[in-house]
């Protein structure tokens, strides 16, 4: 070590610098060799920007592309920021229905072609039924329901739709909160701030430049990094919002008479923290439900029926967990919501998989036609489809 | 705090620079060394930190009466200004439930009076008792936070098997981490000053913080005072050279822990967790797993503390010497633990008598040793049996004199590669099955996992490919340390090699290490 050490010292400025190059080169090919030959990661580029109405957006006319050890597929969007290999017109063609589909990862289609999508399914389902019907994808990877909700109002609604779906899966609680676009005041849900744009800024400028798309498209040590990065972030924002929470929650149970004995009684320390998440939760609970409320008010409100498809979280290949159930009942029974576990469930077999085992783990075009074959089932009962038949 | 953690990363973030600031004058050094070592065990359980103080009080007046030296009132004082102002600030950051208050003033004021009874005494006999003070204190708090229930437990159950109904009582007490360490750690240095084999100084606070040393505070290795105390003494040099071999060696010991370690210990966890009904296949992989993860997880938080001291100029001694090639039971215990089994060896076979006496004494000092260096590792009968099995092993290959047969045999030979060999793998073969022993949470546990061993069932669907994943790297690397004679395999050869490895020894810890901050197996030791 320290001869090698010595000879690199003794060398001139330019020269060191070139050796230091020479050395970041190496590692980087290095890493990428790596990655490629011992622990192959999935190639997620992330084509999103900012928009008008203040939440991202899939950047229009991008064409990029996925590579997991299962599938290769390839993302187009159209030049209104939807995937699809079509633009549609804002007024909607005489005799035709519209769906328009909002969502995550999930209903964008990650790790799916176009027509394996839930929208591309759900479009050709319609049809086949002898309804004339164009089903329009909003969703956007990393979405919540609060983000939805601002895609509806700030766009989707211009597009006049006859019903709309939204997914809602575990992530989206934590999601809502993130974002930070409504906060409940006294019980009343509120419009918080006018943008989130996480990350937009950055992204939107390392996107000028071919080299990084070139790295985001093609490097699995870059994408191993800056998932694992992403995931890092979140795991910290959530540390910190539930520190906070606990911490506000402590302290409104020490101001409150009635707080404290209950705590102490049951247990000491342990009862105290049982007692501020599951207060935490019920808060992180009330936003998103007030939230989905008040998208059912603004989509009826344009005159569309309002759909809510459950994504259920994947435990096994053979298990599942409903994310809906952590929804008041209360607020269930307000809302069209499509029950997706129990038909999953009973499709699951050891031998199929309904999930993508590498990559993200999304829904495979066979868990898809379950999630598309339940929402058929409630659609049936729309009149307004009904007219387009 | 664990060495694999954010908090420690971002504890040694906000030190280090600080250290470097202070590095050059020993008393600053050394009481930044304390306040970080204090806030580091403290991390765990402030209330702790009183033990810590009791150790270092009591032992630094102890050892220097034991030598023979004059325990003059301002030493006393010193001692006692240190464990009040510990006591104060741990109380202050710890949990409202101040129970430890009254015995540890119980226990100051028992210590007050022994420390003034002993002042009384005649010079000549002196140095014996304030070995016995420091052995007294040590043990007892050991045989109080870590023996208590054990003893009490095994003593009802002893009482109610001869037909009695005891009313044993029972404390829920909570075992302080590295309580094991330090205090053999101390009472080396005692025993050290008074078989004046080592000359102990009048500065607690350099004691203290060889005392607390952070690095090696809660696992070892457990130096002794004669190797380690003079760093504490002097202004260590502190190169770029060891900053990198230090970060390096860390680096290996986080492998060791976080990638297989971490990776193999569900595996192991699945068979001796619900031994029962588990395939043959299953079973052998989860007990060569436990093989693989109690070495890595030991043998990485050696390292990697010996890396961290290395970076604040300390030299810490190697713990663990390639135990896996070991040829004999003795010899396995040469590379296994090597400062737990030196302090056995000085502290306990020698005084036993050692080899001297004859066969059968020499045997017997063997087992009472290795009885009590299981004991050491947790109060449990199945810890005492795992001790006993190692020594009944080694008397055994003693007796047969096969130690002795190996050592005569070249190694380059057709006859003596066969003997060797052999001798290797039975001597894993018999480690493998002491980690039954070890790990088992009762000995009906360790029978079942023994018996199901010897079924034919389930080798196909063990998770082999899983376990020589894991091992595979890890064993090319100890071939190449074994033949090169350099355990520091990250720095040797030619640059460019260096640099590839360690590049690819980071990747692989970005990658492949386990989920969450696991505690080390050894912490409950």
């Amino acid at each position: 070590m320290s001869s090698s050490t010595l000879t690199f010292r003794n060398k001139g400025p330019w020269r060191r610098g070139l050796i230091g190059l020479l050395l970041v080169a190496y590692t980087l090919i290095l890493a990428e060799a790596y990655f490629r030959l011992l622990d192959p990661q999935p190639l997620m580029p992330r084509y999103v920007t900012g928009t008008p109405w203040g939440v991202r957006g899939n950047i229009p006319n991008a064409r990029y592309w996925n590579h997991t050890p299962e599938v290769d597929v390839e993302y187009r969007i159209n030049s209104q920021g939807l995937r699809a290999d079509r633009d549609f017109s804002l007024s909607k063609p005489a005799g035709t229905c519209r769906v328009a589909v909002f969502g995550d990862s999930f209903f964008f289609g990650i790790e799916l072609d176009v027509t394996q999508g839930f929208a591309g399914q759900l479009e050709k389902r319609l049809i086949d039924s002898g309804i004339h019907a164009e089903v329009l994808n909003f969703s956007v990877g990393g979405f919540g329901t609060a983000e939805m909700l601002r895609t509806f109002e700030g766009f989707g609604r211009q597009f006049q739709p006859d019903v709309v779906i939204f997914s809602w899966d575990d992530s989206d609680l934590q999601d809502n909160v993130r974002s930070g676009l409504y906060r409940l005041e006294d019980g009343q849900l509120e419009k918080a701030r006018d943008e989130y744009l996480p990350g937009v800024k950055t992204l939107n400028w390392l996107m000028q430049y071919r080299l990084y798309r070139a790295i985001a498209d093609h490097s699995e040590f870059y994408s191993f990094i800056r998932e694992k990065s992403e995931l890092l972030l979140k795991r910290q924002m959530r540390n910190l919002s539930q520190a906070r929470a606990s911490a506000s929650a402590s302290a409104s149970a020490s101001a409150s008479d009635s707080a404290v004995p209950t705590a102490q009684t049951s247990g000491g320390e342990e009862a105290t923290v049982e007692i501020a998440d599951s207060s935490q939760k019920r808060r992180v609970v009330d936003l998103s439900s007030e939230i989905l409320l008040r998208a059912r008010e603004e989509i009826n409100a344009s005159g569309a029926d309002f759909y809510l498809v459950e994504i259920p979280f994947k435990l096994s290949r053979t298990k599942f967990r409903s994310g809906v159930d952590v929804l008041p009942e209360a607020v269930r029974s307000q809302i069209n919501v499509v029950y997706t576990s129990p038909a999953l469930s009973k499709a699951a077999r050891p031998d199929l998989e309904l999930y993508f085992e590498t990559g993200q783990g999304h829904l495979t075009p066979t868990g898809v036609a379950i999630l598309v074959d339940e929402t058929m089932k409630d659609l049936a009962s729309s009149s307004r489809l009904a007219a387009c038949r | 705090m664990l060495f694999n953690s954010g908090v420690f990363a971002l504890f040694f973030a906000a030190f280090f620079p600080l250290y470097l600031l202070c590095r050059r004058h020993v008393a600053a050094r050394n009481l930044l060394l304390i306040v970080a070592s204090y806030i580091f065990y403290g991390w765990w359980d402030p209330r702790f930190l009183i033990l810590v103080a009791i150790s270092t009080a009591v032992d630094y007046a102890a050892a220097l009466g034991a030598a023979g030296k004059p325990v003059r009132s301002t030493d006393l004082l010193k001692s006692a200004g240190f464990l009040v102002l510990v006591t104060v600030v741990s109380l202050a950051f710890a949990p409202e439930d101040h129970w430890l208050v009254a015995p540890v003033l119980g226990g100051m004021l028992v210590i007050g009076i022994l420390i003034a009874v002993i002042k009384r005494l005649g010079e000549q006999a002196r140095p014996k008792y304030w070995l016995l003070l420091s052995l007294t204190t040590n043990l007892g708090i050991l045989a109080f936070f870590k023996y208590f229930n054990f003893f009490v437990g095994s003593a009802a159950a002893l009482i109610s098997n001869l037909g009695f109904d005891p009313h044993a009582p029972r404390f829920s007490i909570i075992l302080p981490v590295g309580l094991s360490f330090y205090t053999f750690q101390a009472i080396s240095r005692t025993i050290d000053s008074y078989q004046r084999k080592y000359e102990p100084q009048y500065s607690i606070i350099n004691y203290a913080a060889f005392h607390a040393f952070f690095p090696q505070l809660v696992a070892g290795p457990i130096e002794r005072a004669g190797r380690l105390m003079p760093q504490f003494e002097t202004v260590r040099p502190l190169e770029g050279r060891l900053l990198v071999t230090g970060a390096l060696l860390f680096a290996w010991g986080l492998y060791q822990k976080i990638v297989i370690a971490d990776n193999l210990g569900p595996i192991a966890d699945a068979v001796f967790g619900a031994p029962l009904g588990q395939t043959a296949g299953a079973t052998l992989v989860g007990v060569l797993a436990f093989a693989i993860q109690i070495y890595c997880d030991f043998c990485g938080y050696s390292n990697m503390a010996r890396g961290l001291a290395r970076i604040l100029g300390f030299d810490l001694m190697v713990n663990f010497n390639l135990p896996y090639f070991a040829r004999t039971p003795s010899e396995f215990w040469q590379r296994w633990h090597i400062s737990l089994s030196q302090w056995l060896r000085d502290y306990v076979y020698i005084s036993l008598g050692g080899n001297r006496g004859g066969q059968w004494k020499m045997y017997r000092n063997l087992m009472i040793t290795m009885l009590l260096g299981g004991l050491w590792h947790g109060a449990s009968w199945t810890f005492v049996a795992w001790g006993g099995f190692h020594g009944a092993i080694q008397v055994v290959y003693r007796a047969l004199g096969i130690d002795a047969l190996i050592a005569r045999t070249r190694f380059f030979t057709l006859r003596g590669f066969a003997i060797q060999g052999s001798a290797w793998l039975s001597t894993m073969c018999l480690v493998c099955i002491g980690w039954i022993l070890f790990r088992a949470r009762t000995f009906e546990d360790a029978v079942t996992v023994f018996t199901n061993l010897f079924a034919t069932s389930g080798y196909s669907d063990a998770q082999f490919s899983t376990l020589l994943g894991y091992t595979a790297p890890l064993a090319v690397v100890e071939i190449y340390q074994r033949s090169s004679g350099r355990l520091e395999f990250l720095t040797a050869g030619p640059f460019l090699v260096r640099y590839t490895v360690s590049v690819v020894l980071v990747l692989t810890l970005l990658a492949f290490s386990a989920h969450g901050s696991h505690e080390f197996i050894y912490f409950d030791f």
